[in-house]
Order: C-alpha cells, then structure tokens, then sequence
C-alpha cells in the first residue's frame, strides 16, 4: 500500500487511535451510566409505599400466585364455544383470520399416508358457520373411513423464556410476577417482530388498533378470582386453569396426577400450557 | 372505517394466524437499503483504510451514495409500522435483548459517522464556498464551518486523523447496521428457513455485492452524464471487488441451503417442495442463476480475458445491475419465502403484491428510487468528481 | 487542537449529554418499577370489564332454571354458552333465547369424527327428522330419562290377575274394543310404569286409576311380565281412521324412541305397532292438551293437528307388530 509523504507515521497513527478509542470508551460510558444507571434508580420507587401495598388491583397480589393452564385433549369434542367466548369476552377482531385461541382436527383417513389437519377457520368450515363471526367444524369426514381422530385446543402457552418477549424493541410486552405474558397496547410500535418470534403461532397484529396481540389467560378474569373465559364456557372440561403454587388446585394436580407434555419443547421457551392427549403430528 | 386486511391463501395445514402477511415488501426493501449503505461504505473504506488508490475517482461518491441511501432508510420501516409516532419508544426505552432495539442506535451512529466523515472529507471545499458565496447557499456553508476556515496543514492533519478513523470505525458500524437484520431473521428460531448462524454474513456479503455494484452502475451513468470517460481502472477495481465478493456470497449461501437440505430436520419436506415449486424461480433462477452464476462467469471472463475499453464498461455496468437484482431477489426470497411457508412445517402460503397502498409495490419502488434524488441534491452541494473541486486527499 | 475539532467535539459531547438528560423524561410514567415495562398496564388490564359473567350471576334471579339445569346432564354448560353473555343483562333486557336449536345443539351433539364416545352424539339426520331439539328435549336438563326397569314380575302370577283386564283389553291381551289398547307384545317396563304411574297418581285415567291403586307392586310387576309374553295381533277391519301414507311421513319424528314403524326401541316407552287407531288418537289428543302428562310427548303432540293424528294413528294402526328380531 502507497502511502503519502504528509501522512502520519504508523506510530502516530496508533496514538492517535488509542486517544480517540479512550475518548469513545468514556462518553460511552458515561452515556450508559447516564441511560441505564440514573433512570432506573431515579424512577423505581420503594414497593414500601401504602399505595403499592398490592399490585396490580387491591384484591389481588401478584406475588401470591403462579398460573398455569391445562388441555386434555381427550376430552375436546371440537364444539368451538371456546374460540366464539373468547372473541366476544376480549373484543377480537370478528374475523376468520386472527384469534386468541382456537381448535385443530387431526384425523387419520384409512389409506391416507398424510394426516388432514384443519382449524375452524378453513374455507370448508367457515362455510359450515355460514359466517365468520360464528364457528363450527364441517363433518367433512363423515363418510370416510376413520381410523383415527381428535381436537386439540391451542392458545398462547405464556412461556417462561418466551421468545416474543425477548424480541421485543420496546418492552411494550413482558411477562408479570405470576407467569402471564402481557402486551402494553398503548407502548407497542406495531413492528410484529413478537408475531414472527412466536413459534406457535400465538400471536396477531391488530389493524384497527395497530399493535400487536394475543391471548391473556383473561388476565381481567383471574385477577378476579374466575376462570378465563374458553375455561368457563367449555362444556367438557377439556380446558383447566389454576394457581401452581397451590399444590390442590386444578391444575397442579393435573400435571402431578397426568403424563404431561407442551407443545415444542426443543424451543426453550419453556411453555405453561400442559397437554394430556396429544399425538406425534401436533406441534 | 373497516381495516384493510389481505388475508393470505394456502394450501395444507397453517395456524390460524399465519394467513395475514405481517413483513410485507417494505420489509425486504429495508434491508436492501442498509445493505447498499454498507456496500458503499465499503468502497469508500477500500479507498481510505486500505489504500486502494484506483477507487479514488468513487470514494466521495460512495460516501454520499452512503449518506442518500442511510436517510431514506428509515422510511420503509416507518410506513410499515402499527404506531409510527411511537417509534421513539425503543429509542427512549430500548429493549436491549432485542436486535430490534438496536436499530435506533446503530442507525444514528451510522448516520452520525457518515455525516462527519463527509464533513471531514468536504471541509475544504466547505471552506472554499463559505468565502466564496454570497447567497443562501453561501450561508449554508458558512454554518457548516462551524466557524472555523482554518485549512493550514496543522489543521489538515487533524482532518485526516479523523477520516481514518471515522473510516476504521466506519466498517463495523455499517456492517453492524445491516448486520443486525440478518441476525435478527437467523436468530428467530420460529422459521426454518429464516434459523441460521450464516444469516447475517449472508446478508453482510450480498450487501457488499450490491452496494459496490450501485456504485460502478452510478459511476458509469455519471460519467455519461457528465461527458467525462471513465477510469477504466477504477471500474475494473470495482468489479474485482464485486467478483471477489459474490464468490464468498455464493459459497455462504449455498452453504446455507445445502445445510438445511442436509440436516434434513422436520419441516424440510415443505421446505423442499417450496423451494422447488412456487420458489424455483424466484430462488434458484432469478436470484442465483440469472442475478449471481452468470454476472460471476461474465467477470470471470472480462478478467482472464483483460477485457477493456467499451466492452468492459458495458460488461460491468451489466453485470453490476443484474446483481443489483440478485441481491433484491435475496432479501424477497428470506423476507417474503419464509413467511410463506408456514411455522407448522405443513403449509405453504402465497403472497400477493399489491400495487397501490401503503405497503404496496409503487411505494416499495418509490422509496428505492428516491435516495437517486437526494444523491443529486448532494452532488450539487458536494461534487464528489475528483477530476473537480478540492478535497483532503489530492 | 484546531478550533473546528474543538467545536465538533463540543457540539457532539452537547448532543450526547442532551440525549442522556432527556432520556427519564421522555421516559413514560411507571415504566422501568417492575422490569422493562410500563407498570400501569398490568393493572390497566386487570381492570378491564367482564363481559361473561359465569352462571353464579344468573342464579341470583332465575332460581327455577338454576334447579333444573344443577340437577340435570347439562350442568357443565353454563347459561352463557347457549345464550350469550350477560355483560350488561337485565339493564340492556332480555338474552336470546335460542330459536334453531338444531344448529345450536348439532354444535357439539353431531355424531362426529374425534369426538369422544363419552360426548352423546347422533346421526342428525336421522334423529328427530329435522324437528326441533328443544321438541323432545329440556335443554335445561336435557338427558330422557331412559330408565326402564328391570322387570321382575311372574308372567304365571300375572295371568291370575289378569282375569280382571280381560273385558277391556281382550282375554289374549288384544282388546276387542278400538278405544282400550292393546297390550300383547307391549314393552314389560312400558307397562309396569304407567301402571304405577296411574297408581300414584302420576297419570289420571277415569277407568285405570281406581283399578291401578287396586294392585300391589308385585301385582304390578306379574301383570307386566305376563302382557309382553303374549303376542299380538294385527289390527283387523275397521274403517280407516286416516290416511296411512301422511301418517308415515310424520311418522318418521318418532321413530327415535318409538323404533321403526312403532316396533319399540327403548323398553320403557311403548311400541306402537298395529296398535287400535282409536286408542292413540285419543291419547295424542290426550298429550296436546295436557290430560296426559308427558313433557315429551307434550312437545311432540304441541305442533300435530287433528288431522295429523289421524293419519299417525292410522299409520301405526296398519303396522305389522311382529318384531324383526
């Protein structure tokens, strides 16, 4: 390489890259210091205060429980009055494209090597609604040759290492002190980074209001003491919900009592959504 | 009013809420725009840092490409998003597990940098006009002195201090702004086609592949327009650098495809079947046979062959713009290709390109082009001609 | 230094320092308290309204509902399933009141692919012929009660007591008479409950009651035991009540309790085959106007009119009686 005449010599140059690195390290620090060092300090209060006394209401500490949900797959009879409660409890778009929750049909036709798998919001099934606010399974195999069938419910699994969250730019979604994974529609950009993360699908991007969302667990709903709404409406038990630092509730006596597993394991989002009664084809 | 929402078509199995598009085409132009910003960074650091001196007649040229491109990169991305007016918010509160969070920091760095390090290489000139001019623009440049009209060769020296290191530091900074995109879809472990540790480098070396031909493409055309022949030196440093280049790109990326092909893990079925269905043109035709095997064979042979003259120019200019193309067609193929195959490994989803809207192809060309405008706007206020107006270097 | 590096450094050192200061007020209120969020979104959201309000709510006031329903098969069906939530009920009036029951209750009772066997299912289309569920069904306690007893009687005791039955109801069990039924070949535990039902009053019959509260259980049971032993016969001569062919057609919402062609299915609700035509147009006009009490039957007879029973029990009337099996 030809360098000029006027040029600095190497040692020179080394120097001065040495001055300018120590100057970078040191506005960058004190710009750190500045952004992550004062605020936080500046703006956590002590959680001393009479009016922080219980968080987030004043009938419900958030320190006092860890949910969890549970599916038995068994026991699903694939009726979708959970899908309709929880658009009508949770103002989701009526449409058949974006849901909180919903249901899959998995179904073994004899002779087929490859399982049908369809949703309630299939082109064939919407027609069997006759309208995209209501749902229903078509029985479309009702006169082929079964061998094999089941529903299996699906919402967001409120993971403990959730990936959405990880991902988000703006802290506009995060997970509470017990276990549920909320977003903040009032922070969230709408860059649907958390929508792609998502390895189960969970999540949709609401136009009308321009964020990000998904299920809840009702988080308006047990902070009250009920069940989330799909809990409640659904007629079979296939959908159960509770406290696991209570050792009797539902749910801790379910995953005690059953074989357990959640769906895609090897993610590492460590989900809280147990199922009893899925099958190899689910994921 | 009732929301637009295109719902997507599919065949197989998908999960409910994977029939709406959420990263449309704005979000593959973005990073086709940080990929040019690097790229031309790139040359300009060829010249500065590593003392190719044939560049030189491209290197102020490459910054203010750099500069052009860098502003209009933001756009896509604000028209993209739900809450615009809320962008700030990972700014003011930046998530910092998130690369997306980075954004904001890396780009005003970035846009920092590129800002001083022309001013830096400028100044000269800057000074020359502030004495010269009497009308507005004259003030422009006089503001843009910040007062000071000292070119003594103390002062000279500084400046070149400066550039050197802005340039050094320049490298990381604009790798680390189009990095970070790739990382973000390789690190996403949702989307087979999207997980990879090769992700970034992928989209770091087709950015320099894109970005270097964007400048031989502008250093042709202005010279056309300017009646002035072109280096021919220069162009030829310009496509080793592009040759040199795609060769690694195209090993990367093979690499990449043949990795997931080999691994064979559950989804690959589908990734199989769409790569040689609705993804054979697109993917191996367009991006790499048309846009990457033949510009590379093409060089190959103006290089074993010494070709020069008019047929070189031609050669170059070609080749440089079917990369241009290739390098599109990449970002489509990762942005669009991995959403349309579905998180369930079992579906398959087709995208549609709307014309008009605010995420639709008008725009996504608009938003390509109009960095061009800026690009004449700047050479007006800073000829980049080294055959022209002062600069640090002679 | 140069004085334009100087005054660079200067206008950057500002610019950073200004970023830095800026940063905890532009900062939203309550974010950073509990991690990288704003804190007052929890409670934002634990604040929202309830929009399902679970079936306590609805027992407050509809206590008669809340017996029948906790009582009943459907009791893991709260109210809001069927007819919507309560958000806002009594103030914004009534809720809906489900009309298209089959499309309602065909929502988790159709015969389906994956769904389990203990869910009761049915071939919708050939259940009810297209009639409305809520016709035969409480779909407040929904379950018909398909209790048919095991009958124990001794057909040889009953025949003893049966001397007494014989002037209506034919010494064979055939009656000879279109007004009394016939009882040869008629389901034990048919028998044996609307015997007891008429012995406690359940049922009202000028004739059969005081005789009914004449026999013992036992009696009962003997009587039961020995009228299903017998065979019966087809119903002979006798002008047409109705037409037969119409009778069919209707025919076809009764076949799933009372078998095809009213040869029986459940045993503890009669069969129907070649029954006296007169007999069952008095008893379906029994059932329409609540003489006879039977929810189901109240809810099959509501919508038939004169004409129609005619023709069913003109129907029933021509049917073989000998059993397929």
């Amino acid at each position: 390489m030809k360098k000029e005449d006027s040029a600095p010599t190497l040692a020179a140059r080394r120097a001065f890259l040495a001055k300018l690195g120590g100057a970078a390290t040191c506005a960058g620090a004190a710009l750190g210091a500045a952004t992550l060092g004062v605020v936080p300090r500046a703006a956590a209060k002590p959680e001393v205060t009479p009016d922080a006394a219980s968080f987030p209401t004043k009938d419900y500490d958030w320190t006092k429980h860890q949910w969890g949900f549970g599916v038995d797959a068994t026991k699903c009879i694939g009726c979708l009055r959970c899908v309709e409660a929880c658009k009508r409890e949770n103002d989701v778009p009526a449409n058949a494209h974006q849901f909180r929750t919903w249901v899959e049909r998995y179904v073994h036709v004899e002779g087929d090597a490859q399982v049908h798998i369809d949703s309630q919001q299939d082109p064939v099934n919407i027609e069997a609604s006759g309208s995209e606010k209501t749902f229903r399974f078509a029985n479309r195999y009702k006169d082929a040759k079964v061998d094999k069938a089941f529903f299996v419910p699906k919402l967001c699994n409120h993971c403990t290492h959730p990936a959405c969250v990880q991902v988000c730019p703006t802290g506009a979604t995060y997970r509470t002190k017990d276990g549920v994974v909320l977003i903040d529609e009032t922070y969230c950009i709408g860059c649907r980074y958390c929508v792609q993360a998502c390895p189960y699908g969970a999540r949709y991007f609401n136009e009308e209001k321009g964020v990000a969302d998904k299920c809840t667990w009702c988080y308006h709903r047990i902070t009250k003491g009920l069940q989330p709404a799909c809990v409640e409406v659904c007629p079979v038990g296939a959908r159960m919900f509770g406290d696991q630092n209570d050792k009797q509730s539902r749910i801790s006596l379910f995953i005690r009592n059953s074989r357990v597993q959640v769906l895609r394991p090897e993610s590492g989002n460590a989900p809280n959504v147990f199922y009893v009664g899925i099958d190899k084809e689910v994921n | 009013m009732e929301p637009i929402i295109q719902f997507a078509p599919y065949t197989g199995w998908v999960y409910p809420n994977e029939t709406v598009f959420e990263w449309s085409v704005l979000i593959a132009v973005y990073p086709y725009l940080t990929g040019l910003v690097a790229g031309a960074f790139t040359v300009s650091s060829l010249y500065q840092v590593f003392g190719f001196q044939r560049l030189k007649p491209v290197a102020h040229m490459a910054l203010l490409t750099s500069l052009s491109f860098m502003i209009f990169v933001p756009t896509p991305l604000l028209l993209h998003l739900g809450h615009p007016e809320r962008a700030f918010n990972s700014t003011i509160t930046p998530h910092l597990t998130s690369a997306m969070a980075m954004f904001g920091f890396f780009a005003s760095f970035y846009v920092a940098l590129l800002i001083l390090e022309g001013w830096f290489a400028y100044r000269p000139f800057i000074v020359e006009q502030a004495q010269k001019r009497t009308d507005l623009l004259g003030r422009f440049y006089r503001l843009l002195t910040l007062g000071s009209y000292d070119v003594s060769e103390h002062a000279m020296r500084y400046d070149r201090k400066w550039i050197f290191a802005l340039a050094v530091i320049g490298i990381p900074a604009a790798h680390g702004l189009h990095g970070y995109v790739g990382f973000m879809y390789g690190s996403l472990k949702s989307r087979e086609w999207w997980s990879s540790d090769l992700m970034p480098v992928i989209f770091l070396f087709s950015a320099i592949i894109s970005g270097v031909s964007l400048l031989a493409v502008l250093y042709v055309a202005t010279c056309k327009m300017r009646k002035v022949p072109v280096d021919l030196g220069c162009l030829k440093g310009l496509a080793y650098t592009i040759w040199a280049f795609i060769m690694v790109a195209l090993v990367l990326e093979g690499l990449e495809f043949a990795n997931i092909v080999y691994k064979g893990r559950e989804g690959v079925d589908m990734i199989m079947q769409y790569v040689t269905g609705p993804l054979l043109i697109p993917y191996f035709i367009l991006q790499f046979a048309v846009g990457a095997i033949t510009p590379f064979l093409w060089l190959s042979y103006m290089i074993w062959r010494g070709t020069t003259g008019k047929a070189l120019v031609i050669g170059v200019t070609v080749c440089a713009c079917l990369v241009l193309f290739s390098v599109f067609m990449m970002r489509w193929n990762v942005v669009i290709g991995g959403q349309e195959i579905s998180k369930t490994g079992k579906g398959l989803l087709s995208y549609h390109l709307p014309l008009f809207g605010k995420e639709g192809a008008l725009v996504a060309i608009l938003l390509t082009m109009a960095p061009l405008g800026l690009l004449y706007v700047l050479t007006r206020l800073f000829p980049p001609w080294s055959d022209a107006a002062t600069h640090a270097h002679s | 230094m140069p004085k334009h590096i100087v005054r660079l450094i200067t206008l950057l050192v500002t610019l950073l320092a200004v970023a830095a200061i800026a940063k905890p007020f532009l900062t939203v209120d309550s974010f950073y308290r509990f991690g990288h969020y704003r804190a007052d979104s929890v409670t934002e959201i634990a604040d929202k309204e309830l929009v399902y309000q679970t079936p306590r709510y609805c027992h407050g006031c509809h206590t008669e509902r809340r017996a029948q329903w906790s009582a009943g098969s459907h009791k893991t069906v709260i109210c809001e399933v069927c007819h919507g939530p309560a958000q806002g009920h009594p103030q914004n009036g009534k809720l809906a009141i489900p009309t298209d029951t089959v499309k309602l209750c065909t929502l988790c009772h159709e015969a389906m692919p994956g769904r389990p066997a203990t869910q009761p299912q049915i071939q919708v289309a050939q259940h009810s012929g297209g009639q409305q569920c809520n016709v035969c069904h409480n779909p407040h306690s929904p379950k018909i009660s398909t209790a048919a007893a095991k009958v124990t009687g001794n057909a040889a005791a009953g025949k003893d007591s049966a001397a007494a039955c014989s002037g209506c109801h034919g010494a064979d069990g055939n009656s000879p008479n279109d007004t009394w039924p016939n009882l040869a070949g008629q389901n034990a535990a048919y028998l044996a409950r609307i015997l007891a039902a008429y012995k406690s009053g359940d049922q009202n019959d000028a004739a059969m009651t005081p005789l009914a509260q004449a026999l013992s259980d036992t009696e009962i049971q003997n009587l039961a035991a020995y009228y299903a032993g017998l065979n019966c016969k087809a119903s002979t001569g006798g002008k047409p009540v109705g037409d037969a062919a119409a009778g069919e057609a209707l025919a076809a919402n009764c076949v799933a309790c009372h078998g095809p062609a009213g040869r029986g299915s459940n045993p503890a609700w009669p069969k129907l085959a070649a029954q006296k035509p007169g007999y069952l147009v008095n008893v379906l006009k029994a059932f329409k106007a609540g003489l006879r009490k039977d929810p189901m039957m109240a809810g099959a007879a509501k919508s038939l009119s004169d004409t129609d029973i005619a023709n069913l029990a003109a129907y029933y009337a021509a049917q073989s009686c000998q059993s397929t099996k």
